[in-house]
């Protein structure tokens, strides 16, 4: 029952039934984006995701500016994610340049991305507790994540947008008894998310909220092309530092969380499985760390990659698989940015669960999908 | 929307050659890659181009006609499942669109590393009107689901239309945008 | 209010007080005693001591403390007084308050946090205040096509209807601010009052999150009411009688809530649901509808709605307290006052002062709201803390709740209460 008037504006008659929301860009339960959808009584019928609110062009940016200049406007898409952002990049744009990193940046670098991955899953979780309606979910997190957020504004100097990565390795090395200060405090933070499973994850209302809501079966995982926590939840084991392992993940003994049942719950507990297992990457990195060595490659000023190449590179971040493909043409600048991120990539899943629903149950699926807005549009 | 002009036929064959395989040595390349890639030239011969044969990365060059018949090789007889990345490359001088597919798989185990670019090229046209004129492609929605979303993005950031897709619209852009579409290099967003 | 005075002269000081002082006592006694002696021509005034109290009488006995006591004393037998202070608006405002304070740090010490902590020089105290005061200088927005008389006046009737349930609540023997003998079926009648104004208020204002926050408070309030009312009938089986100071008082030896607890957990969970507070808050759930069927109050509106819902929180806790804790019953732990003192007047140490009938409060009466406001704020700490514990219900959860586990344990309750009768554990030939 729509009627195109002009070219962009149409005309929708209004059903009597079906009622349409705008679970909009003002709205606490929905981020940075809007969500229409549809409803029948308390069925959502249909649902269609509106990103675009917090599009920079970021892709676009990229091509006027060389291959340094790019780090500090690449990692906003997740502020407190950057290095899993930059990861990618600087991978490829070590092999675009043909530079090598030295063993010390390689381990600085393993570590700084679990960190970021544990600060990012933190805050995701806080969201989810707010849109469930449990405020010590909220205050818990938040107040957690700053042990680590202390740990990189030590290492880094930011609390977050770091720009620590560089093409060659990390800019600075790691501030003197960084390492027994980052060993008690991960030890202290992983005592505290243990205990979340009491309030948070045997909650009896929480499980019959989130209990077989929005199940994502196997194959349509695969088939919709999920990432990340969405997927480990519907029961297929894929984590890129296992399967394709770059930087020392591969001298690392990495354990994959899977779970079978593909619903909210499964989807909620998975990061917070994956936080343990970065606490216990971190301890092992910390041991096996050379002890000195340069952190950086110097590159000249204005580096020129050496021949016209393609690159495609991609890194586990706290939310999925995150791609960044290089298109270059020997010039200073890349000729092509493209970042495939996995928020815009479990966005396909959305409007798929959220049929037949009910509103009830609207921010639970929604958040569970480990989506970041802002990611999303880049 | 069909064609004012007609697309010419503009299959890789009748470009140079600069990238072919003489100058290597076939034992440089790795076997596992080489296997995928042959068992595709087997199928299709000439009507694609083996860009490259990397560790865990082989590009395909097809020509716009044959990219739907390749994919659903690639899904049927190579067990590739889902498309990790979708994105556009503009090049105004051969005046065409890349449109790179990314493509992975998560069932079988021994392709868990590998990652088939696709690409294909689309006609470029001076002056577009996004959805109306000859920059069209064929969609691979039907093939692979996943790629739904990132198709959008293509055609809003392009102008590339992909027939046959059930949702051609604005997924990002707000929807009064009536400016060239962004990422091609004609658009230049310094100092706007 | 940073700096009072930058050039502060005594003499100016003086000449303003001065005049401050001739201006009020002009307007004071020119106006302010006629008018006075014309409102109380029609005001029904107490006899003391043989002598009819007029205000010059009352005036001129003011300056004399001795002569003070009995004006005191008959004022606060008025009914004005129950319903203003004690019994009444002003004691309840007033643990409404003390209320919200202990929930907000109470519930920032659960979270790692501090809560109110600047405001007041003792740990945020005047956090209330701060807000009450931001929330009068705000600007109440109506939205454009809101229904406006019922928009205006919910709120009103919110907090009118919650201070008639605050005024059928006895605090210790004999003060309650309305004796009613059918008073558990006024409470009934009270709380039905809610749900309607609820969707008043969410229906007048015209908008689609308010509409769907009031049909969910509809839905809960309604679904939780049969529950509330079939868990009190065990109480009312065991006691013989609707009126809320003789079920009090029938508790002398022992609560009922020994006789009757899954009465009163039945009764504890309905009335989470009524308060609307979490983990039934989905009328106001936040992250799906915004703010529910408050979306669209602003300002003051706000500010009665939420002592309202204070109030009734109160109201409720209290009405547990009177029916399932025994009231104001408990051991005696106020002293006797020596009979001197009724008599001849305090002479202890330094005070001295020889006015006979001097403690204005009786010992049981003293006692009682002691007991009283203990057991009150147990029962409020309950209340409170699962809001730091557990997220919010989905609205087919809690109707499932409401309608079929809640009445079927109610109904167990009411065999328990006729079984106890009628086993002559309790009644006339048992332990009662």
């Amino acid at each position: 029952m729509t009627t195109e008037i002009m070219p962009g504006l149409a005309l929708q008659k209004v059903d009597e039934r079906i009622m349409t929301l705008n679970v909009g860009p003002q709205h606490p339960g929905s981020g940075h984006m809007r969500i229409v959808v549809q409803i029948d009584g308390d069925y959502i019928v249909a649902c269609d995701p509106d990103p675009g609110y917090v599009h920079r062009g970021e892709e676009k940016m990229a091509e006027y500016r060389n291959y340094i200049t790019n780090i500090p406007h690449l990692e906003r898409p997740v502020i407190h994610d950057s290095c899993n952002v930059l990861y990618p990049y600087v991978l490829g744009a070590e092999e675009l340049l043909g530079i090598e990193v030295p063993e010390r940046a390689k381990y600085i670098r393993v570590i700084a991305s679990e960190l970021n991955r544990c600060i990012y899953i933190m805050y995701w979780l806080a969201i989810y507790g707010i849109f469930l309606g449990h405020s010590t979910m909220f205050m818990w997190p938040a107040g957690d994540r700053e042990f680590l957020i202390d740990l990189m504004e030590k290492m880094s100097g930011a609390r977050v947008t770091h720009a620590h990565f560089v093409p060659g390795g990390v800019r600075n090395d790691l501030p003197p008894n960084f390492e027994d200060v980052c060993l008690r405090q991960v030890n202290y933070f992983e005592k505290r998310i243990k205990e979340y499973a009491a309030v948070f994850y045997d909650n009896p209302i929480l499980i019959s909220r989130t209990q077989d809501t929005g199940v994502l079966s196997k194959q349509d995982a695969i088939r919709l092309g999920t990432t990340g926590s969405v997927l480990r939840a519907s029961g297929v084991d894929y984590d890129l530092r296992v399967k394709e392992p770059y930087d020392v993940y591969d001298e690392l003994d990495i354990h994959t969380n899977v779970m079978k049942e593909g619903d909210a719950y499964a989807r909620s507990r998975i990061p917070w499985l994956d936080m343990m297992e970065s606490c216990n990457i971190i301890r092992q990195a910390l041991q096996k760390m050379p002890k000195s060595g340069s952190v950086r490659t110097k590159l000249k000023p204005n580096p020129k990659t050496k021949i016209p190449a393609t690159v495609y590179k991609r890194v586990e971040s706290g939310r999925g698989s995150l791609g960044c493909y290089i298109v270059s043409d020997g010039k200073t600048e890349p000729y092509r940015l493209k970042l495939s991120v996995p928020s815009f990539r479990n966005l396909i899943a959305l409007p798929y669960l959220l049929k037949g629903e009910k509103l009830g149950n609207m921010p639970s699926v929604y958040w569970s999908l480990n989506y970041w807005p802002v990611e999303a549009d880049r | 929307m069909s064609t004012e002009t007609q697309p010419p036929d503009v299959t890789p064959k009748e470009k140079p050659t600069p990238a072919k395989k003489p100058e290597e040595k076939p034992v440089d390349l790795p076997a596992f890659e080489k296997g995928l890639s042959d068992k595709i030239t087997e199928k299709f011969g000439d009507k694609i181009e083996v860009a490259f044969v990397k560790e865990d990365r082989v590009r395909i060059n097809v020509g716009r006609e044959n990219v739907h018949e390749v994919a659903e090789f690639i899904r049927d007889e190579l067990n590739f499942d889902h498309v990790e990345s979708v994105s556009g490359v503009d090049f105004p001088k051969d005046k065409e669109i890349e449109v790179v597919y990314h493509i992975g798989s998560y069932t079988d185990s021994s392709l868990s590393r590998q990652i088939l670019v696709l690409a294909t090229r689309a006609q470029r046209e001076d002056n577009p009107i996004p959805g109306k004129d000859a920059t069209i492609l064929p969609t691979l929605r039907n093939i692979f689901y996943s790629v739904e979303f990132h198709e959008r993005e293509i055609f809003e950031m392009f102008g590339v239309f992909f027939e046959g897709h059930p949702d051609n619209r604005r997924l990002l852009l707000p929807e009064d945008w009536a400016d060239l579409p962004p990422l091609r290099k004609d658009f230049d967003s310094r100092g706007r | 209010m940073s700096v009072i005075a930058p050039k502060f002269k005594l003499s100016e000081f003086i000449k303003s007080i001065l005049d401050d002082a001739f201006w009020a006592i002009l307007i004071l006694n020119l106006i302010g005693i006629p008018a006075v002696m014309m409102i109380l021509f029609f005001i029904e005034m107490p006899v003391i001591h043989g002598e009819l109290l007029t205000p010059f009488l009352a005036l001129s006995w003011i300056a004399d403390p001795t002569r003070t006591l009995p004006i005191i004393q008959s004022f606060m037998e008025t009914d004005i007084f129950r319903v203003m202070a004690f019994p009444g608006f002003g004691f309840a405002a007033l643990l409404a308050a003390g209320t919200i304070f202990v929930e907000r740090k109470m519930l920032a010490k659960l979270q790692l946090r501090v809560g109110p902590f600047y405001c007041g020089k003792l740990e945020g105290i005047l956090q209330l205040m701060g807000d009450g005061l931001k929330l009068i200088s705000k600007e109440i927005i109506i939205p454009a096509k809101a229904d406006k008389p019922i928009f205006w006046a919910a709120p009103v009737i919110f907090v009118g209807a919650a201070a008639a349930f605050v005024a059928l609540i006895p605090v210790a023997p004999g003060w309650v601010v309305a004796d009613v003998d059918l008073g558990l079926l006024a409470v009934f009648a009270v709380i039905g009052f809610f749900p309607i104004i609820t969707i008043l208020s969410a229906w007048s204002a015209n908008s689609k999150f308010p509409f769907i926050g009031g049909i969910r408070a509809l839905f809960q309030m309604v679904s939780f009411e049969i529950p509330l009312i079939l868990s009190l009938l065990g109480v009312v089986i065991l006691t013989g009688t609707l009126n809320l100071s003789e079920i009090a008082a029938s508790q002398s030896n022992f609560p009922w809530i020994v006789f009757l607890p899954v009465g009163a957990i039945v009764f504890f969970i309905t009335m989470l649901a009524e308060l609307e507070r979490i983990p039934f808050d989905l009328p106001e759930a936040e992250s799906e509808i915004v703010a529910g069927w408050l979306t669209e109050l602003s300002g003051m509106m706000y500010g009665l709605v939420q002592l309202g819902t204070y109030l009734k929180l109160y109201a409720f806790a209290a009405l547990f307290v009177v029916l399932f804790l025994g009231g104001w019953n408990g051991p005696s732990i106020v002293p006797p006052f020596p009979a001197e003192i009724i008599t001849d007047g305090i002479t202890m140490g330094p005070v001295t002062l020889k006015v006979p009938g001097l403690p204005i409060f009786s010992q049981e009466m003293l006692n009682g709201t002691l007991w009283f406001v203990l057991k009150t704020v147990g029962v409020i700490f309950f209340i409170i803390l699962p809001r730091g514990v557990f997220p919010r219900v989905r609205v087919d959860i809690l109707l499932n709740l409401g309608w079929t586990k809640l009445i079927g344990l109610a109904f167990v309750n009411i065999f328990i209460a006729l079984g106890l009768l009628y086993a002559g554990v309790l009644g006339p030939g048992g332990l009662q």
